[in-house]
């Protein structure tokens, strides 16, 4: 690009990137590879689906979630995002498979014309079990990466940087969209929009929430790519990064590692031969 | 007609530690045309959320006429405070600019002919009459902003608070925006709006409030509150008088907020 | 350097009226021009054809030539326009990429995507946040700024890109006093240092400090131009729904009671 060189000035050109900028996380755990961080996740959570029973996404979540959380020091933090996350469908799976699961003879609790069975109760601790796994995975993984350091990581591996944007973007913009949505509410409000009467009224008063919000994302969004390609984010070719995570040798050999095992568990569990 | 009074009002955020309201005391009588100025992040909008219902106190109480806000249902608050927001692209969600002034009016119970001229009155006094079958999205942001006006205009709330009412208008909007005031003022109604347009502040308002980290700092007339001895107050939050404030400082003639007061005190002198 | 638009006319997709018409204008080095008008009146139009954004993401047809230092644009695509001419727009929030947790990555946002060496970027992004003064907001995370802030960031970012031309649309809607004067200075900066920048803005007071040249828009036409302190003066700017300054307001309104403007200087 050709451009006004007036601006440069040598006593600056001295001052690197400041060290905020991909800071190493602060402990071991955090220090891994995003992608590193990302497979544990992901093979934590899908091999917890495919072993089933209890016992083994039980000990998944001590191995896999448990035990980093704990090294990360995000425990508790861990413990309260992925319960809030996920007890509205824990609740809803563990009582609709205690009180409706089909054919279970042992009673343990009768209340009106439904009942709880033993085999219920089983199975809705099972399913609970696969919920608090999956849940736990993507929460640690969340609370040990910033977004940004796992888009860096794919786009020096060679994915599209607007494959990594638009994931990104899109995880950016749910808190974005939340807040919006509270603005409008709060402004139709002021006009008398009753949210708190019957589930008619409320139902009624979903139009004028969620139609600003989305025609306003709209808007926001035709905005925001003007102004991204105005940067020159669609231009082709490499961009400069200014930093990558660390990788080593030994990650790269876990992650495929853990991919194997996984493939390998997938075959013998499809094919029977461990059940 | 109403009053409203803020006792001791104080409001923290839940996401935050800062006190956004820090001890807010203020009385506002019926009729009355008021101006809340200060920087971003100095506590105006978060006062006026107040007024309505929309936000609730954390320490003290809002009175309105005398009832305690949080006696009053969401409904009934709105009844009475009109509130107007910033950015009208959140909320205006109707398909014509007839079905979106008409929104808060019917909310309010109002139908038939009492409904009809409250729309057609709202649209006439910002200029968007004969723009009934519109649709909202084809008038350009400044129109649709007094759009957002009209819409709460039509409710004919006894208090009318307009936040930031004139930014991206051109002159006629921010005329139109006077008149929106004044029109008001004549019936009755308490406005109360939030501006960083000193012009607009000086010529429009009765009472000028200056707000600083969720305090009253000043609260004054506007030819005290652009007076001399006021700038400091107005320079310590990044406010400036206006230019006829400040020549006729300059000239020895007093204090002359406005256009119209300057020119008044050049002929008496 | 220049940028110069002749008879350049535009309209939407969409459209049955053309929003632009015979737009001719020049933006040379060094120097500041405003652009004023009525709502409507096309200023957004002006800013987003003069950037090379329309048509290239906005749907339309446009007529007319765009020459920069007399070479037709036209067939230029916008990551090539965008190293020359960068343009900013009204709100502060959607200008910020969205995927940076620093200032400075913002910053370098524009240089990185051209893929300049490491430490050109690097200084880049000093220099555009030490032209706005911004420097100490480096590491601050982007999203937690107030608006006048942010729309700080967003003209670094601009910077950063070393363009010869700069169109900004209503900077100052947003912001408050404080805010309007940091991004009056900073446009005030960059015109020294030698860029040359379009602005539309409704505040008068903001074009009367630092625009030399102003065009008004009515009805997608230029019709009135020239030298700032002339058309900020022009008494035909109240019919076309311009605000006058301060100064000249009041200056009319001392004349329209018979004072003697003089009088208002001491």
């Amino acid at each position: 690009m050709a451009g006004r060189e007036r601006l440069t000035n040598p006593p600056l050109m001295n001052r690197g990137v400041p060290k905020i900028v991909g800071r190493p996380g602060p402990t071991a755990y955090h220090r891994l590879n995003p992608l590193t961080k990302a497979t544990l996740a992901t093979i934590t959570a899908v091999a917890a689906v495919v072993l089933g029973g209890l016992v083994g996404p039980v000990v998944l979540v001590l191995v896999a979630v448990i035990g980093p959380a704990t090294v990360a020091g995000v425990l508790l933090r861990l413990i309260r995002t992925a319960l809030l996350l996920s007890l509205p469908i824990a609740i809803s799976a563990f009582l609709v498979n205690l009180f409706f699961f089909p054919g279970g003879e042992q009673v343990l609790l009768r209340i009106g014309p439904i009942t709880a069975t033993a085999e219920g109760l089983a199975f809705a601790l099972e399913i609970l079990a696969r919920i608090v796994a999956i849940s736990g995975a993507v929460t640690l993984f969340y609370l040990t990466t910033p977004p940004a350091d796992l888009v860096v990581d794919l786009e020096r591996r060679g994915v599209s940087p607007r494959i990594g944007f638009v994931a990104n973007a899109s995880v950016q913009t749910v808190p974005a969209m939340v807040e919006r949505a509270m603005q409008i509410t709060a402004a139709q409000r002021a006009r008398g929009l009753d949210t708190e009467g019957s589930l008619w009224r409320r139902v009624r008063g979903i139009v004028p929430i969620v139609g600003p919000v989305i025609l306003g994302s709209i808007a926001e969004v035709e905005e925001r790519t003007m102004a991204l390609e105005a940067r020159g984010f669609a231009r082709p070719g490499r961009r400069t990064l200014l930093w990558s995570p660390p990788d080593s040798v030994f990650q790269s050999a876990l992650r495929w590692g853990l991919l194997v095992a996984l493939l390998a568990l997938i075959v013998a569990r499809v094919t029977g031969v461990w059940a | 007609m109403i009053e409203l009074r803020a006792e001791g009002l104080i409001h923290v955020y839940r996401t935050g530690a800062v006190r956004a309201l820090d001890g807010v005391d203020l009385v506002i009588g019926a009729g009355e045309r008021v101006a809340l100025i200060g920087q971003n992040g100095s506590g105006k909008t978060t006062l006026v959320r107040h007024l309505n219902g929309l936000l609730r106190p954390t320490e003290g109480r809002v009175l309105i006429d005398g009832t305690d806000a949080r006696e009053l249902t969401v409904g009934q608050l709105a009844s009475r405070v009109g509130l107007v927001f910033q950015d009208p692209d959140r909320q205006i969600f109707a398909g014509s600019v007839r079905a979106e002034v008409e929104f808060g009016p019917r909310n309010l119970g109002r139908s038939g002919n009492d409904l009809r001229s409250a729309v057609a009155d709202a649209l006439t006094a910002t200029g968007l009459a004969g723009e009934e079958a519109t649709n909202p999205y084809d008038l350009g942001q400044s129109r649709r902003k007094l759009l957002a006006l009209a819409s709460v205009l039509a409710m004919r709330t006894p208090v009318l608070v307009l936040d930031e009412p004139t930014t991206g208008q051109d002159a006629r909007g921010i005329e139109r925006v006077q008149g929106v005031v004044e029109a008001a003022a004549g019936e009755g109604r308490t406005v109360i709006a939030i501006s960083h347009d000193m012009r607009f502040v000086a010529e429009t308002f009765e009472r000028v409030i200056v707000m600083r980290a969720g305090r009253i700092i000043l609260d004054a007339p506007p030819a005290e509150a652009f007076a001399a001895s006021s700038w400091e107050t107005l320079r310590s939050t990044y406010l400036e008088p206006t230019l006829a404030a400040e020549v006729g400082d300059r000239l020895g003639l007093g204090s002359t907020p406005t256009d119209a007061s300057l020119i008044e005190a050049l002929r008496a002198g | 350097m220049t940028l110069t638009l002749q008879a350049v006319g535009y309209r939407y997709a969409g459209a049955d009226q053309p929003s632009l018409l015979e737009i001719d204008l020049e933006l040379r080095d060094g120097e500041v021009v405003g652009v004023a008008g009525a709502s409507e009146a096309g200023k957004t139009t002006l800013c987003l054809v003069a950037s090379g954004l329309a048509p290239r993401t906005v749907g339309g047809r446009i007529r007319g030539t765009i020459l920069l230092d007399g070479e037709n644009v036209d067939a230029w695509p916008m990551h090539r326009l965008s190293g020359r001419i960068a343009m900013g727009f009204q709100n502060p929030s959607t200008q910020l990429s969205q995927v940076t947790g620093t200032v400075f990555e913002e910053v370098a946002f524009g240089p990185m995507n051209f893929g300049l060496p490491h430490d050109d970027v690097v200084a880049r992004t000093w220099q555009a946040l030490h032209t706005l003064r911004i420097d100490d907001l480096a590491e601050r995370n982007p999203q937690r700024l107030s608006g006048g802030q942010q729309q700080l960031v967003a003209m670094a970012g601009l910077l950063a890109l070393r363009p010869s031309h700069l169109v900004l649309d209503e900077p100052t809607a947003q912001l408050d006093p404080a805010g309007t004067r940091l991004v009056a200075d900073a446009i005030a900066a960059l015109a020294a240092d030698g860029a040359s920048i379009l602005v539309a803005e409704q505040k008068t007071d903001l074009l009367a400090e630092v625009a030399i040249r102003m065009v008004v828009l009515a009805e997608g036409r230029v019709v009135l131009q020239g030298p700032a302190a002339d058309v900020l003066d022009d008494a035909r700017l109240i019919e076309l729904g311009v605000s006058a300054p301060s100064a000249v307001r009041l200056r009319r309104a001392a004349e329209a009671a018979g004072i003697d403007p003089e009088r208002l200087r001491d």
